[in-house]
């Protein structure tokens, strides 16, 4: 099931919230379970069976380590588990391709279909585990409020990754207030409309300018811009939404976007960029591997291996490994030549993020390596197109206000606006009429473009 | 106070709505979108398993929303007023008319448009007197370049160069943007008297004097009303008649209705098909009022069920051939080609996407 879709928004939800706030506090979690549960079956069918798995075997490790005088072993078993099953659902196929085309053997493809999700709960169970390998979280013995934890519907398909840690004592007791459930409100009308009024429409903008028959270079540098707002607001989105979701069910999740374009370098850029990925690396895999204490060398092997693995995370194939490698060696360069620089100048390094975030994008978006090659020529005019074509300028008359509105928007101006005005007393009780208004209007909105439109679904269901 | 305001009216939507989805009956069709709207889904536990009943759900879930209409219409004005679009869903409107965007030229479909016209010459028409004309959609007259049209000269230079050997017989010097509904595709009827007359001095050489009686239905409301969902105003549909109209015989391969005009029809899911009935691959009228025999074939498409009637008064018979609905190669089996006059009658639409056109 999507956010964005009316039996969500009207169907699953009312009957939720209902449900939900009229049993006891400690019916709350079972509840939630249930209605996750259902949540998930609802889009995955048959198989929720490997979710059901993934808890209980997290469950049995996490009380294991604790008890165990063999910690080790059992969490390099715990390890191997989790990750195998990633790497069968997600990976498989594309290890035997590689085989096929390495040794040349012909090796068949497995018919496994990935189960949505399953990128998301392996990091927050792994998470776990590891977590209470080190003493830093108890076991939990509660299956129902374990079982919660890890398919808590609103961040179990689509992220954010939420640590065991960070919402372990919620899950034991939390308070439900008109504050929480408001803001969470708000912040699930702006992710929902993120999602529907822009990425979607932005979206749009894309695939049409990439099925047109008279290409040219602008518009490929039109594509490029449309993919990078398409992903951000998509996943930034969907982000808000289940953070505002949490708040609506009494749970505070980490941020896990600060507004990333408009960051000032690329290393900016990945400390504001799914922070909960980037920060899950740098605790997991970076920091063990010795982080940068260590000799340069070493250090320069484990920047590469914790950025190839994340560009592994987001899919299997070359490009998402390209992709990542891309950001090791732009953070590479930046930590020895160029950062200081792009610190003194704002501007520049405004420019040189979003530029280079933009080729990312394309590397990250296109279906395969040679396809991201001929993307690049044409964008860099290597393949003698013209510079523009009325088919162009029609579609950036058409997009253009919603192009400049999901600039903006993308920018902290107007919430730092706003949080100026806040502070004269009188404009502050308008603006708080005007955010009720605003609020309910995006609500109305998209529920018309759902209407209008046909099933779409979220860009990181893939992972 | 701010938080209480925004959980109550938050509340008040998703409930009121949830509430309305289960005490609002469900609609079987839409006229403004001209076509039926998804029932609730049955359930059984094979189509839960499979995923089956959750697809089915959700697109019943968007097509039986209450005020589905007024949410398209808010839809189609947002991306018009707030995102300035110029077009929502390829629907555009200048001038208080609604146009669609048809783009761009594929040429291999025109190309393939006249291989099926020399096949079907090649196979049926032997000694026959064979004619087309193109009809250009509204969009050829279009004034400004605002918008994306496709390459008419293109379209009507590759027709012409393949058709070499055939009559052609132009259409777009007699017609104009008022040619057209505002609210549809198609024609007006009773902007046509030119066209039929021109029709009629090139393959019969004699101009009928077109003597009609005015009938008129309002609010008549086009294809692209509903696609629009901008509400505002029908138009009215003419529709002209006289004794030659009247009494003719028309036999349609799909229906048991006799008459040119189906006036139940009107206030449908589309008014234009009160002309000839609407889509059906054959039709044949009979013009009780004409003994001299002759016959002509139109190979055609919804816009030649207008105008059809107009060119009755000097044809004994006229068989009207949809290929969208007839596979050309079955022809034989249900149309007497014999001596007579054939047009090929097909507006620029049409031979756009020729691939609809049965081989």
């Amino acid at each position: 099931m999507l956010f964005s879709s009316i039996s969500f928004l009207y169907y699953f939800l009312p009957i939720l919230l209902f449900c939900y706030f009229i049993v006891h506090n400690k019916y709350k979690n079972i509840v939630l379970l249930i209605f996750s549960l259902l949540f998930y079956f609802y889009g995955e069918q048959i198989h929720i069976w490997i979710l059901l798995l993934s808890i209980i075997m997290n469950y049995l490790f996490g009380i294991w380590l604790e008890k165990s005088n063999h910690k080790k072993k059992i969490l390099a078993f715990s390890i191997i588990s989790n990750v195998g099953i990633l790497m069968y659902f997600k990976y498989i196929n594309f290890f035997i391709t590689n085989i096929n085309t390495i040794f040349h053997t012909n090796i068949g493809l497995l018919k496994v279909i990935m189960p949505i999700g399953i990128s998301f709960f392996t990091f927050q169970t792994l998470s776990y585990v590891i977590d209470v390998y080190k003493g830093e979280v108890k076991a939990n013995h509660h299956f129902f409020d374990f079982a919660t934890y890890v398919c808590l519907f609103p961040q179990l398909v689509a992220g954010p990754i939420v640590r065991y840690k960070d919402i372990a004592q919620e899950l034991k007791e939390r308070k439900h207030s008109i504050s929480n459930f408001s803001l969470g409100i708000s912040r699930f009308i702006i992710g929902l409309a993120k999602k529907v009024l822009i990425a979607n429409v932005i979206g749009e903008l894309s695939s049409i300018l990439l099925g047109i028959s008279n290409d040219s270079i602008l518009g490929y540098w039109v594509i490029a811009i449309s993919y990078t707002l398409q992903i951000y607001f998509d996943f930034s989105g969907y982000s808000d939404m289940a953070i505002g979701l949490g708040n609506m069910f009494g749970f505070h999740f980490l941020e896990n976007f600060n507004y990333p374009l408009w960051a000032s370098s690329i290393t900016d850029f990945w400390r504001r960029w799914h922070i909960s990925l980037s920060s899950w690396f740098r605790d997991y895999i970076y920091i063990p591997l010795g982080g940068n204490r260590v000799s340069t060398i070493k250090w320069i092997r484990n920047i590469f291996i914790v950025w190839l693995l994340t560009g592994f995370w987001h899919g299997a194939a070359w490009n998402f490994i390209i992709w990542g490698l891309f950001f090791a060696l732009l953070l590479l360069l930046e930590k020895k030549i160029w950062g200081n620089f792009l610190k003194k100048h704002k501007i520049v390094g405004h420019i040189y993020t979003i530029l280079l975030v933009l080729i990312s994008f394309v590397i990250f978006s296109v279906n395969s390596l040679n396809e991201g090659i001929i993307f690049m020529k044409h964008l860099f005019g290597f393949t003698h197109l013209p510079l523009l074509t009325s088919e162009v300028i029609y579609y950036i008359r058409s997009y253009g206000v919603l192009l400049i509105i999901s600039m903006i928007a993308s920018t902290p101006l107007l919430p730092n606006i706003i949080k100026i005005l806040k502070q004269k007393k009188g404009i502050k009780s308008m603006i708080n009429g005007l955010e009720i208004i605003y609020y309910v209007i995006l609500l109305l909105l998209v529920t018309s473009f759902l209407i209008d439109s046909s099933f779409n679904p979220f860009l990181y269901f893939r992972f | 106070m701010k938080d209480k305001i925004i959980i109550i009216l938050f509340l008040i939507i998703i409930y009121g709505f949830f509430l309305l989805n289960i005490v609002i009956k469900d609609n079987d069709l839409s006229i403004e979108e001209r076509r039926h709207l998804k029932e609730f889904p049955s359930i059984s536990m094979n189509s839960i398993l499979n995923g089956d009943f959750m697809d089915e759900f959700e697109d019943y879930t968007l097509d039986q929303f209450p005020f589905r209409n007024m949410f398209r219409s808010i839809k189609a004005n947002s991306e018009y007023k707030i995102f300035h679009k110029l077009d929502n869903n390829n629907i555009f409107i200048e001038n208080n008319k609604i146009f669609k965007i048809e783009y761009p030229l594929n040429e291999k479909n025109v190309i393939r448009f006249t291989e099926k016209v020399d096949y079907i010459i090649d196979n049926y028409l032997d000694g026959m007197n064979i004619y087309y004309a193109i009809i250009p959609d509204k969009n050829y007259y279009l004034e400004n370049d605002k918008y994306l049209k496709m390459d008419y000269n293109k379209l009507y230079e590759i027709i012409k160069d393949k058709l070499s050997n055939l009559e052609y017989i132009e259409l777009r010097d007699l017609l104009s943007l008022d040619s057209y509904y505002d609210t549809d595709t198609h024609w007006k009827q009773e902007e046509l008297i030119e066209v039929a007359s021109r029709l009629e001095k090139e393959m019969v050489g004699i101009v009928s004097n077109h003597e009609y009686q005015e009938k008129k239905y309002e609010p008549f409301y086009g294809v692209y009303y509903g696609q629009a969902a901008l509400g505002g105003k029908g138009e009215v549909l003419t529709y002209f008649t006289n004794d030659t109209i009247s009494n003719a015989y028309v036999e349609n391969i799909s229906s048991s209705f006799h008459k040119i005009y189906k006036l139940e029809e009107l206030g449908g899911m589309d008014s234009y098909n009160m002309f000839l009935s609407g889509s059906t691959p054959i039709i044949r009228i009979e013009n009780k009022n004409q003994n001299n025999e002759r016959e002509l074939f139109i190979f055609r498409d919804s816009f030649a069920s207008s105008l059809t009637p107009l060119l009755l008064e000097q044809y004994s018979n006229i068989t009207l051939i949809d290929l969208r609905y007839i596979s050309a190669s079955k022809l034989n089996d249900v149309v007497d080609f014999k001596k007579g006059d054939v047009l090929f009658l097909y507006s620029t639409m049409i031979i756009n996407q020729s691939v609809m056109l049965k081989d």
